[in-house]
């Protein structure tokens, strides 16, 4: 509840600004008490920075950066430091990793929601004419992205708003990759890259052989980069200095129609619907009119302002600037990621917008218990408008009942959604085993993208001619003695090697083809256990490719239990059948009847066990006129039931589907 | 001048004639289940149950308030009683003393139980002190039925006969197993030997005529043989009654440290239930009746006192941790010692009155499934259906349905004649409107009886979703 909950502060703090205005608004000359030393918590601004502060910075005197990162190295705590550094937040006040907001962000240490703070930053340069220095102030938007490959879409969504972005890199860790994923997403985006080398402080620091890798994988000059800990405060003051110099001002037309890229957006309960923007061209001011060149619709401002890091109205954004603005919208639906606002009634060209989302994993959600539905579809209604990247559609399962089909951009992406229901929206869930985009084509050409196996019915009548399913290409990077069990876990999982190269003396990088069906589940995980947690692992989209595959069905007492199809590569299916029908077997309780488990490919049975019924269960004991007891054994016995699913006559405990999960694709 | 205090008759075996087979209902009445308070009034309760809590030691497998008297004292008699027992049953006596009963128009007790504990190491005189007591506030029918508690060891001819002197008319003997190894493991504080004497001194008891043997089954290395044997032996004692109870092992026992359920040395849930399935065999092959899931009698010496718990009944209850179900509401008493006599004080000062918890009518449509499914007699739909509504009956019975195909669960008729499955349905399609056949449910005996917990907990699921 972290995340939503900061932001309905927020959101309550700015409400209550509003409706204070009253009064005259308390505008304070922001930058100069910014930069002074002792800022503190009475002299920063909250009620609001007047329009005119902005004005004083056009576009030479903004920088837009991000900062990219392979996970754990360091990136939250460099963002924190900037905050810091730049008194936008207090040192020691408020939780480490600022910008990560949400719990699961905290929990796991990653950044899932992409988070921008505007910073104020005075820096000296030399002036041609005049004799000195002069140090004007610069305006600096922090646009944090995240780290794994799952959330590539909201980087490239965050770097479109950026000139520029950090690199860090761990000192001992080097590049690792999700290092090498996110350079290419920025060298593709034609940022400037200032490379940092960071927690220089640790003993296994080797800084020499990080620049090393960064000059034989990405052709950086060794010179360019920046050494630092975050930690000690080490080399921080370079940070911005560099930021200013090296990265350009965003380009664009002070004098335009008003031009802006709308990059997220949110649903807050007190303000409505906030959306994130890139200011391109001109200016948009309270209560101008906008359009959104998707959609059509025409919107008024209500306000308007900059992340600082909480919500801080200025009346106005100008050319270059990134904010935030607050329309009549209704919905975060009628905010499309991507979408280009433009002054009303004028005719604009629009920007470019971002790659779409591609949804790689879909997954049935259903509510653990079948009477929440309700409950569930506001939960997902809510998460959602958080969340666009997630495509939601209702379907119905005769085992659980009333559900959704959602699709994410990856596994950890699913596990982030399921566990932001759990915590911010306190929702049960039972989830299916994920499943890829599969493509059925039939004897008439027709094809069909198949997202929940159950709805692949083999028996219409229509022959499949061919299937297809989607691949990946992976990179991995791991020290060169795992080498060998690497290779081998790749062609387990049907991978197709593409590259084998060395990027120093230890450390080798392996680039695989690989179904994404077989790393969905247990890859990365195999992964790390069998190289000592020290292999990376990362991966970008690839074309599908034509494969042998059969939908598989579970049967309990020879009934399908529709949620737990699969479809998979024919050559896996004994075994993965094999696998998925012990582990019923194992969480399936003993019931008052015999129970058979089967996996089957069409009417052949490639698996089965038997159940065998639950002998005894009684309680026969001498206990007098005591029943209460006993009464409460029999009821709690019964609360147990109600948490089961039941398929036909079969109750399934929840825990089974849960176990699927884990089931691998192929071992 | 105890023995004086009783009539003549009470000498005698109390029941001549046993009743028809099988054992029928009690009237209407008798059933009023304070659930339906609306259309059956309460009535009185006419049982009572008195904790007796001393006992030489602590078994394994014993979760009961009971106190462990240590190994002195066997069976005593004249004036060398443990001042324990006396303090006890003094506080006992002040208990009933300043026990309300429930109506005034003088409905006389037909049972009392005397359990423990090991009732049979307290002094009959004090045990007649206790029938007084009872018999002074609550007046007793012209045949109760007294029984009692006792275990080999702690008692010898003349002490029994001195018990039966003062009323107690139905033992029963915990005897558990009949293997020496078996009783030492399980913590008793007596041996084979005692169980022999036992058995011969309450066989050669003049004037008992009704006793039960109590068994224990699936204890810590019991083999299918010596299950055999202890029920051979049982048979060849000849009681009217056995109880066999199954071994729970309960959080807080030496057992319950040292076992889990269904792991060696503690059989396994087949060869358990294969226990139970033995004993239902060998014990209806000696002419037994299997009227409850852990309760066998020959025709007519069902135990009436139990049978008031299966039948939803009201009880009296006095002593340390007892539990007694007056005016519709189950209260149990403190079970610490000190915990029990500081309560006493209260409900003798009329600072203590019971919980006015209003049990609500699925509480009771709950306790009403959950007891008389217990019982061979079964769930009278009828009743059910008038006191908690037609619905809820025909729910039970469409929950049912499967397993009365599988045979776990019994529809019989009004003469509880077992039902065929194409009768049960006709019913269920008329929604018990006409020709309606099905009277009963019952479990079946041993399959139905062996997963009474399942069933009976579905049934929660449905009157309770």
């Amino acid at each position: 509840m972290a995340g939503a909950a900061a932001l309905r502060r927020a959101a309550r703090r700015a409400v209550r600004t509003l409706a204070n205005s009253s009064a005259p608004p308390r505008t304070i000359s922001l930058p100069e008490r910014l930069l002074s030393s002792q800022a503190s918590p009475e002299h920063r601004p909250r009620a609001g920075v007047s329009g005119s502060d902005l004005g004083q910075y056009p576009p030479e005197r903004i920088r837009n950066f991000s900062i990219i990162a392979h996970v754990d190295h360091g990136k939250s705590t460099l963002a924190d430091r900037l905050l810091e550094l730049t008194g936008t937040i207090q040192k020691g006040h408020g939780q480490p990793q600022y910008l990560d907001k949400l719990q699961v962000e905290r929990e796991r240490g990653i950044t899932v929601k992409a988070q921008t703070a505007t910073m104020f930053y005075k820096h000296a340069v030399e002036t041609s004419e005049s004799l000195g220095t002069d140090t004007p102030s610069y305006l600096l938007n922090l646009i944090d992205t995240p780290g794994h490959v799952d959330f590539s879409y909201e980087v490239s969504r965050s770097l479109a708003a950026c000139q520029g972005a950090l690199l860090v890199v761990d000192a001992a860790q080097g590049v690792q990759a999700q290092t090498i994923a996110n350079f290419y997403l920025a060298f593709e985006s034609n940022l400037s890259i200032i490379p940092v080398i960071n927690k220089i402080d640790q003993p296994t620091a080797d800084p020499d052989n990080v620049k090393a890798q960064l000059k034989r994988l990405f052709d950086i000059d060794p010179s360019e980069a920046l050494l630092t800990s975050a930690k000690t405060g080490q080399g921080l003051s370079q940070v911005l200095p560099a930021v200013i110099e090296r990265i350009p001002c965003p380009p664009g037309s002070c004098d335009s129609p008003v031009r802006m890229l709308l990059l997220d957006s949110y649903y807050d309960e007190y303000k409505g619907v906030i959306c994130h923007v890139a200011i391109v061209d001109g200016a948009m001011r309270k209560g101008d009119k906008i359009s959104s060149a998707a959609t059509g619709r025409t919107y008024e401002v209500f306000d308007v302002g900059i992340m600082h890091p909480e919500l801080t109205p200025t009346g106005v954004l100008y050319t270059g600037q990134v904010g935030y603005v607050i329309t009549g919208m209704r919905s975060t639906k009628e905010a499309r990621i991507g979408d280009t606002l433009h002054q009303a009634k004028s005719i604009v060209e629009p920007l470019p917008g971002f790659k779409p989302v591609r949804h790689m994993v879909f997954s049935g959600v259903y509510p653990a218990d079948g009477s929440d539905f309700e409950a569930l579809s506001h939960a997902i209604e809510k998460l959602t408008c958080n969340d666009a990247s997630v495509s939601v559609t209702k379907e119905t399962s005769t085992a659980l009942g009333m559900g959704f089909r959602c699709g994410f951009l990856g596994l950890l992406h699913m596990d982030v959604f399921h566990q932001r229901l759990e915590q911010e929206y306190g929702a049960q869930v039972i989830s299916t085993i994920p499943t890829v985009p599969y493509i059925f084509e039939y004897g008439d050409e027709s094809k069909v993208q198949i997202e929940n196996p159950a709805a692949l019915s083999l028996n219409t009548g229509k022959r499949v001619t061919a299937c297809w399913e989607p691949t990946v290409i992976a990179t991995i990077i791991i020290p060169s003695e795992y080498v060998g069990p690497v290779i081998m876990l790749c062609s387990e999982r049907r991978g197709e090697q593409q590259e084998y190269t060395f990027i120093d003396a230890h450390r080798a990088l392996l680039k695989y083809r690989l179904p994404l069906r077989e790393i969905i589940v247990d890859f990365y995980n195999e992964l790390k256990s069998i190289t000592s947690g020290y292999a990376t692992f990362d991966y970008e989209d690839s074309e599908y490719q034509k494969s042998d595959l059969v939908k598989m069905d579970i049967l309990l007492n020879g009934q399908p239990v529709d949620a737990m199809a699969t479809i998979i590569h024919n050559q896996k299916a004994q075994k993965v059948g094999r696998e998925l029908v012990d582990k019923l077997k194992k969480f399936i309780e003993r019931q008052m009847f015999e129970i058979t488990i089967q996996a089957a490919i069409g009417s052949k049975v490639i698996a089965r066990e038997t159940l065998s019924a639950m002998r005894k269960n009684v309680l026969a004991k001498c206990y007098g006129g005591d029943i209460t007891r006993k009464k409460k054994l029999l009821e709690k016995q019964k609360e147990g039931k109600k948490r089961m699913k039941r398929v036909g006559s079969v109750d399934i405990p929840q825990e089974a589907f849960h176990e699927l999960l884990k089931v691998s694709s192929s071992k | 001048m105890l023995r004086s205090a009783f009539p003549l008759v009470f000498q005698f075996p109390h029941r001549r004639k046993p009743p028809p087979i099988p054992p029928r209902p009690p009237p209407v009445r008798r059933y009023a289940s304070p659930a339906a308070a609306a259309a059956f009034p309460p009535l009185p309760p006419a049982s009572a149950y008195v904790h007796l809590p001393f006992c030489r030691k602590r078994c394994h497998y014993c979760d009961f308030p009971i106190v462990a008297l240590g190994s002195s004292s066997p069976f005593p008699r004249g004036d060398g009683d443990d001042p324990r027992i006396s303090d006890y049953v003094r506080l006992l006596l002040r208990e009933v003393a300043a026990t309300r009963p429930v109506s005034d128009d003088g409905v006389p007790l037909e049972t009392i139980f005397f359990g423990g504990g090991t009732p049979s190491l307290v002094p009959p005189k004090l045990v007649a002190a206790v029938l007084d007591a009872l018999r002074g506030k609550f007046g007793l029918s012209a045949c109760p039925e007294v029984s009692i508690e006792m275990d080999p060891g702690t008692f010898d001819a003349a002490k029994l006969r001195d018990l039966v002197g003062v009323g107690v008319n139905r033992v029963s003997l915990g005897v558990q197993a009949f293997q020496e190894g078996l009783l030492r493991s399980c913590g008793r504080a007596h041996g084979l030997r005692e169980v022999h004497e036992a058995v011969g001194i309450v066989t050669g008891c003049e004037g008992l005529q009704n006793w039960s043997m109590d068994l224990i089954s699936s204890l810590p290395n019991q083999t299918q043989d010596m299950w055999e044997e202890s029920l051979r032996c049982t048979i060849d004692a000849r009681p009217t009654h056995v109880s066999v109870y199954d071994l729970q092992i309960e959080q807080g026992t030496k057992f319950g440290q040292m076992y889990t359920p269904g792991v060696f040395p503690l059989p396994n849930e087949t060869d358990s239930a294969n226990f139970y399935k033995i004993a239902s065999k060998r014990l209806s092959e000696a002419g037994y009746q299997h009227y409850e899931i852990s309760s066998y009698c020959k025709t007519g010496y069902e135990c009436k006192h139990n049978v008031t718990y299966w039948q939803n009944r009201p009880f009296y209850a006095f002593g340390l941790g007892s539990a007694s179900y007056i005016n519709g509401v189950r209260f149990s008493r403190p079970r610490r010692m000190k915990d029990y006599a500081d309560w006493v004080q209260k409900l003798e000062d009329g600072t203590w009155c019971p919980e006015s918890s209003t049990s609500e009518l699925k509480d009771m449509a709950m306790d009403s499934v959950m007891l008389s499914l217990r019982t061979a007699s079964g769930l009278d739909l009828h009743r059910f259906s008038k006191s908690f509504g037609k619905n809820l009956t025909l729910s039970l019975c469409t929950m049912f349905r499967p397993f009365v195909e599988s045979g776990l669960v019994i529809a019989m008729d009004t003469e509880r004649q077992a039902l065929q499955l194409s009768e049960f349905d006709v019913d269920l399609e008329n929604k018990g409107d006409t020709g309606s056949r099905v009277a009963f449910i019952r479990l079946s005996d041993p399959d139905g009886f062996l997963l009474s917990n399942e069933l009976i907990s579905l049934a929660f699921g449905i009157i309770s979703p």
